[in-house]
């Protein structure tokens, strides 16, 4: 199993008042799965997403990342995890806008300590992948908005991770572009990569393969199609 | 499309967590932000830039006017000690003494207030022509001073009185003439009470000294003595003052010296101040760099980088700021200093510690000042990071 999460709960505090963000969830999602991850805004989704991608820890339970108990971990325990077995895609892409297509792809090769010669190599391979060879060196601001996506999913890949994260990844595209997107995820599913994607929109949704809804930091329904 | 292959599924995590990011990643990172904020970066820059620069001008100030104190000091008699602008005997061109601190009516106050002191008399002195009734004497010296003088430097009144504490205070122009003068102008009459024209201007005798007789074949007579203060009206006060004194009672006069050596020193805290400020506009720049950057360190953390990766790269842009910053207020301060040398009669001297002290300076500042907010940068969540608008 490649994520098992079991009795999870995540409590924040808000001033005096404890605000309960998930209750009780337990979850086991298996290697090459495509889950989508539904709710509307509150349910809970971008927590567990932040957990899944172990930019936060549950309050209460266990999180086992390929047997790993994840809850346990201090900040460069998960800087680690984040680095080797978590690549992020986010709506509004977060590219450093300073540097080019090409340096943001790079980066996470230089966090996870990969040798300076091998690094070309791996970037202009996955910039292949992506269908942006051409584009490498433009700072994301020469980009269209489904090119920057493009980009951003290069950086997810780069460092070849278990989970690929996506959270609403065609957010700030339009309808065409996002179809666009959403082929390029299943073109990662279809070659074997884990792919957990947070959306509200059902059609985004149902390019997945199951779909995890939350309400009220609970969830509500799990269906594989 | 879709040739990306999950390369070996279950590599585990990386081991050896220990390593560090290659260094020449996060210089060339913290370079690349710097060059993209030229503005910013200039303007961080310029705090220390004036820090280190007003450091080392003001340094080379100090030493100017501190080197000048060591060599003015002679014995005059045995147990008198003289401070003045320059010695008694010049060797070479008197370029030499030009940088020298300026001696003042202040310092010779300041000397006095010394407890190891016993009497201090100030005097200041010029020539000019000495007239009286169609009889001249040319180049004469004129002596500004006090009632002091009279002991310290051993004149014996013949006739008359010597310059009193009135005659300073009231800035009278009263007169007290050596032998030759009196001699010269008056060869027949009694000098006392008449008038005699010094420079031009009018004064009354108050007093005949007895002859010293000569040394080195001149006179030591051929001289007049006013009040200090009147000297400094009539021909300006920016004249270097030589201050001679005595120790006090059972005082050795080595320590005597030794205190007025400190006296003559000038504060060293307005550069403190210097630095004080210009590191706190490099923790401040800093601090506003990371709370405008907070979403990239969100970024920069989500995709991998641990809390060292952030903190030395937030580091390594103090350090490179205060360290260009730095080059270019010592080179600034230098040129200050030699320029102030060049045109005001100030007295200048760039030296070796006042260039390393600046550069230390700019050093620890970026590294001292650029500690707190470089881990606030490392600590920040990414979660509360990512979120950050």
């Amino acid at each position: 199993m490649l994520i098992e999460l079991r009795d999870m709960f995540k409590t924040y505090e808000v001033g005096t008042q404890q605000v309960h963000a998930l209750r009780d969830i337990s979850l086991s999602i298996e290697e090459n799965e495509y889950v989508a991850i539904m709710g509307p805004s509150g349910s809970g989704k971008s927590t567990l997403m932040n957990i899944v991608g172990c930019l936060d820890t549950p309050t209460e339970g266990s999180y086992l990342l390929k047997g790993t108990e994840v809850a346990a971990l201090d900040d460069d325990e998960l800087a680690e995890i984040r680095s080797a077995e978590i690549g992020f895609v986010f709506q509004t892409f977060n590219l450093l806008p300073r540097m080019t297509a090409f340096q943001n792809v790079e980066l996470p090769l230089i966090y996870g300590r990969a040798a300076r010669h091998t690094r070309a190599e791996r970037v202009w391979e996955t910039m292949d992948a992506v269908g942006l060879r051409e584009r490498a060196h433009h700072r994301p601001n020469e980009l269209s908005g489904g090119q920057r996506q493009r980009v951003a999913i290069a950086r997810a890949l780069i460092n070849r991770p278990s989970i690929i994260l996506a959270d609403e990844p065609t957010g700030n595209l339009d309808s065409v572009t996002g179809e666009e997107i959403m082929q390029v995820f299943r073109g990662l599913s279809d070659a074997g990569n884990t792919i957990i994607l947070v959306t509200h929109e059902q059609y985004i949704a149902e390019h997945a393969t199951r779909i995890v809804k939350l309400l009220d930091g609970r969830i509500a329904s799990d269906t594989t199609t | 499309m879709g040739t990306l292959e999950r390369a070996s599924p279950g590599t585990g995590f990386r081991q050896g967590s220990a390593k560090a990011m290659e260094f020449r990643e996060t210089l060339l990172s913290s370079i690349r932000t710097l060059r993209s904020h030229k503005m910013r970066s200039l303007l961080t820059m310029l705090g220390i830039v004036i820090g280190t620069g007003s450091l080392v001008s003001v340094m080379s100030l100090i030493a100017g006017l501190n080197s000048s104190v060591s060599a003015q000091f002679q014995s005059v008699g045995t147990d008198i000690i003289s401070v003045s602008r320059y010695p008694w005997v010049q060797m070479g061109n008197s370029d030499a003494y030009k940088d020298r601190k300026h001696i003042t009516l202040e310092d010779a106050a300041a000397v006095g207030r010394l407890r190891s002191v016993g009497m201090v008399a100030a005097n200041i002195h010029t020539r000019r022509h000495i007239a009286h009734d169609g009889r001249v004497m040319k180049y004469t010296l004129v002596s500004g001073s006090t009632a002091e003088y009279e002991i310290i430097d051993n004149y014996l009144v013949e006739e008359g009185r010597f310059i009193t504490d009135l005659d300073v205070e009231r800035r009278r122009q009263s007169v007290v003439i050596g032998a030759d003068v009196a001699g010269e102008l008056f060869p027949v009459r009694d000098p006392l009470g008449k008038e005699v024209r010094v420079g031009g201007r009018r004064f009354t005798v108050v007093g005949i000294l007895k002859s010293k007789g000569d040394i080195f074949g001149e006179s030591l007579d051929d001289l007049v003595i006013i009040p200090i203060t009147t000297f400094q009206k009539a021909y300006g006060s920016r004249r270097s003052v030589v201050i001679d004194c005595s120790p006090a009672e059972g005082v050795p006069i080595e320590r005597t010296m030794d205190d007025i050596r400190q006296v003559m020193r000038t504060m060293t805290g307005i550069v403190g101040l210097a630095l004080l400020v210009g590191g706190i506009g490099v923790m401040n720049v800093m601090l506003v760099s990371v709370a405008e950057r907070t979403r990239e360190i969100g970024v920069r953390k989500a995709i991998g980088a641990r809390r060292g990766d952030i903190t030395s790269q937030f580091l390594i842009e103090s350090i490179i700021l205060t360290g260009i910053g730095g080059a270019m207020g010592i080179a600034g301060g230098a040129g200050v200093a030699l320029l102030v040398k060049a045109v005001t009669p100030l007295p200048a001297e760039v030296t070796v510690a006042a260039v390393a002290l600046a550069a230390a300076f700019a050093v620890v500042t970026g590294v001292a000042f650029g500690v707190y907010p470089a881990h606030r940068a490392g600590r920040l969540r990414p979660i509360e990071a990512l979120r950050y608008e």
